[in-house]
């Protein structure tokens, strides 16, 4: 009789322990899905929905907001997107919040993504319809990569410029060779030139890259799919911009610094006034070079991940088979 | 002349073994339909069955489908990492178990654990005039065997397959974090927040029809075992082919129906 | 030994000639295979009818058509004014707990112990018991066929005559008044299968029940019957007393008696 006991609570224990496990899956999938808790619709009209089904998610700068529930086709260039978004984003999602649509990873699912805009509107309201963003399709890529490509030749020759700049500043050799100047400052100078000088080698780098996509030597076919690869492409400009805009204004303090060192010398203000406005000076330039050593750093990395991408393997091994060659 | 001869052997060799064994079936299904939803209840037996088909299977399924996790989640990620999409292990693993691989594989081990021993069981019953003893003592062998035991296996599959899956989808994160580092509430969170309602409830619903058919094919074999010690052997043997048959058979009909409800 | 023999009793009392059982006219064939070919048997109230056949002539399908395990193609089987073929299930459970069927393989469960053996019929038929009567009867019976001791064993753990004798023991639990035996002694040792013999005179005696026993065992059809009935052929060839039948001269009688 007591093993019947046993044998039943194991029994029981058994049934539970499965039901509560599915259970936790319905719960789980339900709360992702919203069907659960407070929600209210929003709803958003593309011509394009690009395969989004009933039940994808919403997100709303990356946060899971709601899901799609239901697909209206209102004419035959426009379809309405219905969208049950949690209640708790009703206080964060305004009226000129843009939609659009985008794929979670390389083969996820349709997300609609949520971006607020910079001077937020009123709080979106339930069955408002939000502002959407066009679906980008093949066509808009390669005219982004041609804008992307062209953006990188201007940042590039901005950077050839600023190289020239600092190359024939002849106050900037003096300064160098100057031995009165600390010579943590000459040092920091003496960075500035490299460092900007391999900002524009990367820039071209880049430059290439592009060209190269744009001729088929990556796999277009791929990239116009891979949002992240694009998005490394962007961030990687993007960055090598701030790094040109800094090395420029670099450059111009070292112009100014050096012209009030002189200054001060010619006026005989003695250099003990020079030394102590200078340590002022170099901590802004040192500072100016940190930021161009973590801009090239972050481009850097931007870039290796672009190599590590499949797609763009066999572009960068035949790169350099083509420097050990000529080599 | 020869061919018709022969041809006609096939037939008849057909219909004896293959339309017979469908028409028996069937007609046992009904009768187990007839039988179980009116008194007498034997709800002893029932409960008996229930812990012995369901939770005495519970070590060989778990660890199979943990096995079975970790395996899957090793395999996938070469593959997954050539793609670079390692990311999305938690996820696809999550779904494969999930909607296919959790309920067919507990299925088949099912079959192959619960499908033999009924058979056997049954069978040996059979062949030692025990159904018959029980006839005579007044109890309804059909009820008292056939009907708590379809109903126990039809019942304990799906609670198996649950926990077959939370155990495959255990062992997978085990697979992941041998190469990788993936936190237990990450992982989990990877796994739901990729699973649909539609991933679930089908799979789930298609695994009573995987257990109803282990039942009922263990106790249609075993209990009309022929005779002798050899009919046990058969009936047990043939209880596990024809069930594992009738589970992929079942599996392609459910992707058909779900397909044709619009629910994958 | 003298208490075996009792025909007097019969012929003493009338109500006692009323027959318990009465198979008429029963036909039963599986395909080609006519076994049972217009068979007829009285069994009246306390007495012993033993069944010779040769081995496959049908005893037991006989048998089992009168318990209802088998559905005979004509005839009738009438026992307690019943007609068994014609019964639903439910009155057939009625009946049933009243007759007790000996198998000849025992068919003892073997996924349970003697005692859930024995409680398995008293706990299932329609007949309500109580708790009590259930275990007290349990071990009365078994102590009727002299195995209280293995009250907790399986099937498994015992030999081939405790195991008859537990099933003599589940068979007898319901007190039935008719008691079908198939072959009750064969596969014993001549030992075992006497004390078996014994067994069922005393049980006989003990519960006043009426017997119907299938045997071409000669000792057990010697000491065990009050009538004799022969089935050649899938009927009843020849009936009388052990004694009358072994001066009967028909050599397909004969047979048996030599
Ligand atoms: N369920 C069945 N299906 C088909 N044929 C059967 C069935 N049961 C019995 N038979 C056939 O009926 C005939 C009689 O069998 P039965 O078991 O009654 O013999 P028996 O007289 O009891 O023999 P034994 O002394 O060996 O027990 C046999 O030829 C057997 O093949
Ligand atoms: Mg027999």
């Amino acid at each position: 009789m007591a093993k019947k006991v046993v044998s039943n609570v194991k029994l029981g224990v058994f049934v539970l322990a499965g039901l509560l496990f599915l259970v936790i899956l319905l719960y789980m999938i339900g709360k992702n899905r919203n069907l659960f808790g407070s929600n209210y619709v929003l709803k958003a009209r593309f011509e394009n929905i690009q395969g989004l089904v009933t039940g994808n998610n919403v997100r709303f700068s990356g946060i899971q907001a709601g899901t799609v529930k239901r697909i209206d086709i209102i004419n035959d260039t426009l379809i309405e997107v219905t969208m049950v978004i949690d209640k708790k984003m009703s206080k964060i999602i305004h009226k000129n919040a843009v939609a659009s649509i985008s794929t979670e990873g390389l083969v996820g699912n349709k997300v609609v993504n949520i971006s607020p805009s910079k001077i937020p509107d009123a709080l979106a309201k339930d069955d408002d319809i939000l502002p959407v963003k066009k679906a980008v399709n093949t066509d808009e890529i390669m005219e982004t990569l041609y804008n992307t490509n062209s953006d990188v030749a201007i940042i590039a020759a901005g950077l050839r410029t600023t190289v020239e700049r600092i190359n024939k500043s002849s106050a900037l050799w003096n300064l160098l060779n100057d031995e009165s100047i600390p010579e943590n400052i000459r040092i920091s100078f003496a960075s500035i030139r490299s460092t900007t000088g391999k900002a524009v080698k990367i820039a071209d780098d880049l430059d290439k890259i592009i060209l190269g996509v744009k001729n088929g030597e990556g796999s277009l076919g791929a990239i116009l799919k891979d949002t992240s690869l694009v998005k490394n492409l962007n961030d990687a400009i993007l960055t090598i911009n701030k790094v040109g805009n800094e090395a420029d204004s670099v450059t111009v303090e070292i112009n100014k610094l050096v012209k009030g060192v002189h200054e001060d010398v010619s006026q005989g203000k003695g250099t003990v006034n020079a030394l102590l406005k200078d340590s002022m000076m170099v901590k802004k330039i040192e500072a100016s070079l940190d930021n161009i050593q973590k801009g090239t750093d972050g481009f850097n990395s931007n870039m290796e991940a672009l190599k590590h991408n499949f797609l763009f393997r066999g572009y960068f091994r035949k790169l350099e088979k083509q420097k050990k060659k000529a080599q | 002349m020869l061919t018709t001869a022969s041809h006609k052997k096939v037939l008849h060799q057909l219909n004896r073994s293959f339309l017979n064994e469908v028409g028996g079936l069937s007609r046992f299904a009904g009768r187990f339909f007839n039988q179980a939803f009116r008194p007498r209840y034997e709800i002893a037996e029932f409960i008996r069955q229930c812990f012995v088909i369901g939770y005495k299977s519970l070590p060989l399924i778990g660890l199979t489908s943990f096995i079975l996790g970790l395996v899957l989640t090793m395999q996938l990620r070469p593959s997954m990492v050539s793609y670079g999409v390692e990311s999305q292990l938690p996820a696809i693993v999550g779904i494969a178990v999930i909607r296919e691989i959790g309920p067919v594989i507990t299925a088949l081990i099912f079959a192959g654990k619960i499908g033999s021993s009924i058979g056997a069981e049954l069978g040996s019953m059979r062949v030692t005039e025990q159904i018959d003893a029980m006839e005579v003592s007044g109890t309804n062998p059909f009820k008292y065997l056939v009907v708590t035991r379809v109903l126990a296996a039809t019942l304990m599959l799906p609670i198996l397959v649950l926990l077959g899956d939370a155990i495959s989808l255990f062992g997978s994160w085990i697979g992941i974090n041998i190469r990788g580092a993936t936190s237990f509430h990450l992982y989990w969170t990877q796994v739901f927040d990729n699973l649909a309602f539609t991933d679930v409830l089908p799979a789930f619903f298609k695994s009573f029809f995987f257990g109803f058919a282990v039942g009922i094919i263990g106790c249609f074999k075993g209990y009309n075992s022929s005779k002798g010690t050899e009919g046990v052997g058969i009936s047990a043997n043939s209880a596990v082919v024809v069930s594992s048959i009738v589970i992929f058979i079942l599996d392609l009909l459910a992707v058909q129906v779900t397909d044709a409800l619009g629910l994958n | 030994m003298d208490q075996l023999i009792k025909p007097e009793i019969n012929e003493d009392n009338q109500e006692l000639n009323e027959p318990v059982l009465k198979i008429q006219n029963l036909f039963k064939s599986f395909g080609d295979n006519h076994v049972l070919i217009d068979f007829n048997l009285e069994l009246k109230k306390g007495e012993s009818v033993v069944v010779l056949g040769k081995s496959g002539s049908g005893k037991s399908v006989m048998i089992k058509c009168v318990v209802g395990l088998l559905q005979p193609d004509k005839g009738s089987v009438i026992m307690f004014g019943k007609n068994i073929p014609e019964l639903d299930d439910e009155e057939l459970d009625r009946i049933r707990a009243k007759v007790g069927f000996l198998f000849q393989g025992n068919a003892l469960y073997d996924s349970m112990t003697v005692r859930e053996n024995l409680e398995f019929p008293m706990r299932r038929t329609w007949i309500q018991f109580s708790q009590e009567e259930v275990k007290r009867r349990v071990v009365e019976t078994l102590e009727d066929v002299g195995l209280a001791h293995t009250i907790d064993m399986m099937p498994a753990e015992l030999s081939g005559g405790m195991r008859k004798r537990i099933a003599l023991a589940r068979t007898l639990i319901l007190r039935p008044e008719i008691i079908l035996y198939d072959e009750p002694t064969t596969g014993l040792d001549p030992i075992t299968g006497k004390e078996i013999i014994e067994l069922m005179n005393e049980i006989q005696e003990k519960y006043n029940t009426s017997s119907l026993i299938i045997s071409h065992d000669m000792k057990c059809v010697q000491t065990a019957s009050d009538r004799v009935v022969v089935l050649i052929e899938g009927r009843c060839y020849a009936m009388g007393t052990y004694k009358e039948l072994t001066q009967n001269t028909d050599p397909k009688v004969n047979e048996f008696f030599e």
